[in-house]
């Protein structure tokens, strides 16, 4: 609650430096800088609020994006009557997480083009994919394989990532207060990748970007989880012999207890 | 109470996990068996990558083998030597499993490995146990039913390295329980399991052993096996969710328990036809989901 006499302080700051010409600007503040995945973690949710110097019609873009990761995307097909993987291609920096929020449908807010051109939207992203190198041992020193065309294949990426509910566009998932203050629900699901993430405000006026604002966030494992985790990756071997005793040990155990 | 799992990377409700040890667990009691083979196959339905499913189940059935071999061992039904010559075998081929398990998982076909594994040998075990238990059941209904011989000779018995195993009244080459023991190995690796199921009528039909000490030698030597698979999988490519395991041990225990008790109503032949029948179900799910298309042919895997 503090936080909100806070940024109403700095919206009354903004009045007086109200331009149409100059960029406006876009403030925005979240709930927690830091998610922690712990063991208890089930997906959680994050206020977004902040202000923009608005008039009435203006909309608000929220762009959650997080970090770049390699994806394998493979291609069944009928082999001998039966579902089998053969083909698969690498994406090399699509972004593990990008949720989109609007203050209506997006088409109303601008057109395509402008959208990808403030950076909005999956056509912003520079995808790069290409077939996977084929791992044979007499050409090592085979060139890199040719990309392939990333804007004509986006859309089946589009899908999949959807369905992981990893790439999602929330319209009119933000809430706007008097033209000027405006708040947004995140959702990060419960399968959200760890890592850091920008989250990037935009302001939007008669289809025209004219402001914005860009903010950190990190996602990692914490508590007994990243104990754990940090246990497996660093010491493999002793929680290898780790995990082994404590298995020996309890199932000796359960022998004892169970004795008739 | 969902719970966060640190390697799965995936929340589950705590009570699905103890409640799937549990259940897992009884049928393990009811039937003798590891579980294994309904364990991995489960954890990847509820969403457990392959890799980690296959890796934490080794992890927990090196408690559930413990467990188990110990009122063996107070029985005296554990041969020893054959134990030791079959876990030799056993961790050459789990170890050879665990490489071949990287480099399929590496061209994304881990996947249909595992499925045409459960299904090859889940079909073949569950017939011939199903077709075995039906035998029994009807002859055990006409009176002056003939035993049969102890164990029969063949070629496998002429080979070299011929060795004495007392407990088992056997003098058989090394050789053969080694490459049995290598063959489960690999298997075992790949499928998740501890390979009783295979492990168990390879040494009645192919090593002619009594039946007295198979259970036993069997579980000795899966705790190896599996102990094996655990540290490789650990150091090699970090699927071992200590988590998971542990919660599903937890299950597991309590389930065996009284599984055990309830194996107690029903005769030996009927367990088996049950469990036989259990098998197939297990084989015909996983065969059905191979054949059906999948509804979106094209899959997204993160690489790390």
């Amino acid at each position: 609650m503090i936080r909100v006499f806070v940024m109403i302080g700095c919206l009354l700051g903004l009045f007086a430096t109200s331009a149409q010409a100059a960029p406006t600007r876009v403030v925005a503040d979240l709930s927690e800088q830091q998610v922690g995945i712990t063991s208890s973690y089930h997906g959680t949710e994050l206020l977004l609020f902040g202000a923009v110097e608005g008039i009435p019609g203006d909309d608000v873009i929220i762009v959650v994006t997080g970090p770049e990761t390699r994806m394998a995307q493979r291609r069944k097909d009928k082999v001998a009557g039966i579902w089998v993987n053969v083909e698969t291609n690498i994406w090399e920096n699509a972004p593990s997480f990008y949720h989109v929020y609007t203050t209506r449908l997006i088409d109303q807010i601008a057109d395509f083009e402008t959208l990808t051109a403030s950076g909005i939207g999956t056509a912003s992203l520079d995808l790069k994919v290409a077939p996977e190198r084929k791992r044979n041992s007499d050409d090592r020193d085979a060139t890199p394989a040719e990309p392939l065309d990333a804007t004509a294949m986006t859309g089946t990426l589009i899908r999949n990532l959807q369905n992981m509910g990893l790439w999602k566009i929330h319209h009119a998932g933000i809430k706007v207060l008097g033209d000027r203050l405006f708040r947004a629900t995140l959702q990060l699901p419960k399968n959200v990748p760890p890592g850091d993430y920008k989250i990037r405000v935009v302001h939007f006026r008669d289809g025209i970007a004219i402001g914005q604002e860009t903010t950190d966030m990190v996602i990692k494992k914490a508590g007994l989880s990243a104990l754990i985790y940090k246990f497996a990756h660093e010491y493999s071997l002793f929680y290898g012999l780790f995990a082994i005793a404590f298995a020996v040990g309890s199932g000796w155990l359960a022998a004892v207890a169970f004795r008739r | 109470m969902y719970i966060y799992l640190p390697i799965a990377e995936v929340s589950m409700h705590i009570g699905v996990i103890i409640g799937l040890g549990g259940g897992v667990g009884f049928l393990s009691g009811l039937f003798g068996v590891g579980g294994g083979f309904l364990m991995t196959p489960l954890l990847i339905f509820f969403g457990i990558p392959p890799a980690v499913a296959v890796a934490t189940e080794a992890n927990q059935i090196v408690a559930s083998s413990v467990s188990g071999v110990l009122a063996h061992m107070r029985r005296g039904n554990v041969d020893f030597k054959m134990g030791g010559i079959l876990m030799l075998g056993g961790v050459i081929g789990s170890s050879l499993g665990v490489v071949l398990f990287s480099f399929l998982r590496s061209i994304g076909q881990i996947d249909l490995v595992i499925q045409l594994s459960y299904v090859v040998f889940l079909g073949i075990i569950g017939f011939l146990m199903l077709t075995e238990s039906m035998r029994t059941i009807l002859r055990s209904r006409k009176p002056g039913a003939v035993r049969g011989k102890l164990h029969q000779h063949n070629w496998l018995h002429g080979l070299p390295f011929k060795m004495r195993f007392r407990r088992s009244k056997l003098y058989i080459s090394a050789l053969l329980p080694l490459l049995i023991g290598a063959f489960v190995g690999v298997l075992a690796a790949i499928m998740g399991v501890g390979g009783g199921f295979i492990m168990v009528p390879a040494m009645i039909y192919l090593l002619g052993m009594p039946t007295s000490v198979v259970v036993g030698t069997s579980l000795f030597q899966i705790i190896f096996v599996t102990a094996n698979v655990t540290l490789l999988q650990s150091v090699q490519t970090q699927t071992v969710d200590f988590l998971l395991a542990g919660l599903l041990l937890l299950g597991a225990v309590i389930g065996a328990q009284f599984g055990s008790r309830a194996s107690a109503i029903l005769r030996g032949e009927q367990l088996r036809g049950l469990l036989a029948l259990m098998v197939l179900a297990v084989c015909f799910k996983i065969g059905y989901d191979l054949v059906i298309q999948p509804e979106d042919l094209l899959s997204v895997e993160f690489l790390k």
